[in-house]
């Protein structure tokens, strides 16, 4: 799998804070979600094949530092913005995942001038009308890998990737990035409820990739983002869980890709 | 001179335990369907019957807790059960044990409340104070990493109300008020006891010995329980200050009856709170962060938290008696070793939980007056 990409740890707003990238091309800044960054995966080494692909963790998750005030999604994108501005990034476009997509979408209404267009994949953020967000923090890590996909057995590499006993240094990591994210999305749970308001006002391009049988981010809130984001597209991957990018990589790839690649 | 106290969590246990084997715990997310009004109706009479007859036959104090979603205690406001005790006793010392501080969103009111009871009492109220185990947490939607600051800034918070004369305004870090001037203020000056308990943690024994408050060790075995009141008398000293048996409190579960044999039939009730309450997964017993800000992980037991002991919710109901946790006898194997672990220990109070699961209330009764009449006046003697 590993071609030519890098980890390294770069200073922002006086953070140390950890940072994957690789690829070549215009610059796409890939957002984790609540259960931490999983460092370089496939779906990275296939968008590397046409973007420098940069995927850092949050602070407070992984290798990145924890500053003691930052406690809601919302600090997060504060802290992306000064990311973007100093390393000279921006506009350019942003792929959120779960927690990440909140993330992004928080960007979308905080610094749109930093972003070119914006994917959202089993986006957070978004409070539900009919259904329910998983509380995920009341599973065991082994009850959460079965919610998350819809069939294991479809998900390429699934030993390889989520089948080994993690070191014990990979468990203290998850341990302290679920405290993280417990902390960032505790109350109310996993939405921001001024969010529908906050994405009205939005003007990028914007593409929402939803998994029809995600068990933890439901499908409405998928359609409730598509709402209400003026121009919005919904790709739904059927068969599919809360994570395509790992379920259905090449369905998830050949929507975002040209998407992404759209002038 | 030692100090005993009566304690009931006013359990539920009128239904079929082994239901709860259908679900992750017993806490928690075990339905409340399961729950019916009537029957706690009669349960609460006779815990409040048994709180009035432990004074009556001469316990010194009366012990209430508080916890949410479980039949393991259904009183479910220290404060509310604590009025009722201020009117129907007399004489007794109200031990809250305690008011929930991190899961406080208004430690005004919970001050007032306290007040109120401490006025209502004539000055009996011991305001314990706990940071409630995780499903707390859970049940009251706090964010966990938040428990042990706001443990901090509530009791700073509830001491200046009962301290600072008002009106004044608080600006905390959780906390923001603008008018603090309660009308109701407690008999008690400065302001009522504060005690503690805990199983184990050094940051409650540090911050207990620092504030002088009485530290209640829960169901500790007597060796451990000996390194933890030597940890609080070190800190005590570093404090300035030198500790005494009004420092210390010590909870076991006790039960007597006439005979040796018939209180080892009534102490197996006691199997019902070891049991199913104490048993559940990890998210529940500790949400991320509750434990505090990255903490180093470590495996877990799968149950209540025990502090590298084999949990409570693993032993025999003989292993449980010969770690002390369990007294069961007739007035002369209690007194024994009651005396035993007193002399062991050398704390000021005793705090029995003399009634567990579904002890029936008539046994219940009898224990308490041979407890009061034949046990307590002894006890006090050694």
């Amino acid at each position: 799998m590993a071609s030519n990409w890098q980890e390294e740890t770069i200073r922002v707003a006086g953070l140390d804070t950890q940072v994957f990238s690789g690829g070549q091309g215009d610059p796409l800044l890939v957002l984790h979600g609540a259960g931490g960054n999983p460092g370089w995966m496939p779906y990275c080494e296939k968008l590397a094949a046409r973007f420098r692909v940069i995927a850092p963790s949050h602070p407070g998750f992984g290798a990145s530092d924890r500053p003691d005030w930052m406690e809601r999604v919302h600090d997060l994108a504060y802290f992306y913005r000064w990311f973007m501005e100093e390393q000279g990034l921006g506009p350019l476009p942003v792929v959120g995942f779960s927690m990440g997509g909140w993330l992004a979408a928080e960007m979308a209404a905080m610094c749109p001038a930093s972003i070119s267009r914006m994917v959202l994949v089993g986006a957070a953020g978004m409070k539900p009308h009919d259904t329910e967000i998983t509380d995920i923090f009341l599973l065991t890590t082994e009850e959460m890998n079965a919610l998350r996909f819809y069939d294991t057995k479809q998900v390429p590499d699934y030993e390889a990737l989520f089948g080994l006993e993690p070191t014990d240094e990979a468990r203290q990591t998850a341990s302290w990035d679920r405290e993280m994210a417990a902390l960032l999305t505790w109350k109310p749970y996993m939405y921001n409820p001024k969010m529908p308001h906050l994405m009205a006002q939005v003007q990028l391009p914007t593409l929402i990739v939803w998994g029809k049988q995600d068990a933890i981010v439901p499908m409405e809130c998928g359609e409730l983002y598509q709402q209400a984001i003026p121009g919005a597209a919904l790709t739904l991957i059927d068969h599919c869980g809360h994570s395509p990018q790992l379920e259905k990589p090449d369905a998830f790839l050949a929507a975002v890709l040209p998407f992404l690649t759209a002038s | 001179m030692v100090d005993v106290y009566y304690f009931t969590e006013m359990p539920y246990a009128a239904f079929d335990e082994t239901e709860a084997e259908r679900y992750p715990s017993m806490r928690l997310t075990f339905p409340n369907t399961y729950f019916d009004a009537s029957t706690a109706h009669g349960l609460f009479r006779d815990y409040f019957d048994q709180y009035q007859w432990a004074e009556e036959v001469g316990f010194d104090g009366l012990m209430i807790n508080e916890h949410h979603n479980t039949p393991s205690c259904m009183d479910v406001a220290v404060n509310l059960s604590a009025a009722v005790l201020g009117r129907v006793t007399k004489r007794a010392k109200i031990l809250l044990l305690g008011n929930m501080l991190p899961t406080t969103d208004n430690p005004v009111r919970l001050a007032e409340e306290v007040a109120m009871a401490d006025v209502i009492s004539g000055g009996r109220i011991i305001a314990g104070v706990v940071r409630g185990i995780g499903v707390e947490t859970w049940a009251n939607n706090n964010i966990p990493n938040h428990n042990r600051e706001r443990f901090e800034e509530c009791h700073d918070l509830m001491m200046a109300t009962w301290t600072r004369p008002g009106p004044f305004r608080w600006e905390g870090t959780h906390y923001h008020f603008r008018v603090i001037n309660p009308w109701v203020l407690p008999v008690q000056k400065p302001h009522p006891p504060i005690w503690v308990p805990g199983t184990g943690s050094p940051e409650t024994i540090e911050w207990a010995a620092r504030l002088g408050y009485t530290y209640a060790a829960f169901l500790v075995p007597m060796d451990a329980t000996v390194r933890l009141y030597d940890a609080y008398r070190e800190h005590a000293v570093n404090n300035g200050y030198e500790a005494t048996s009004d420092n210390f409190a010590y909870m076991v579960c006790c039960v007597c009856a006439d005979t040796d044999e018939e209180a080892q039939e009534i102490g197996k009730h006691y199997m019902w709170r070891m049991g199913h309450p104490l048993r559940g997964p990890a998210e529940y017993w500790a949400p991320p962060g509750y434990l505090g800000r990255r903490r180093p992980v470590r495996p877990h037991s799968g149950g209540a938290p025990s502090a590298g002991r084999k949990p409570l919710h693993m032993l025999s109901y003989e292993e449980l008696q010969e770690a002390y946790h369990l007294v069961v006898g007739s007035p002369q194997t209690v007194l024994e070793k009651l005396s035993h672990m007193r002399e062991r220990l050398g704390f000021g109070s005793l705090l029995l939980e003399a009634q567990a699961g579904a002890m029936p209330h008539k046994e219940t009764m009898r224990s308490l007056e041979l407890l009061g009449r034949d046990v307590i006046p002894e006890l006090k003697k050694g």
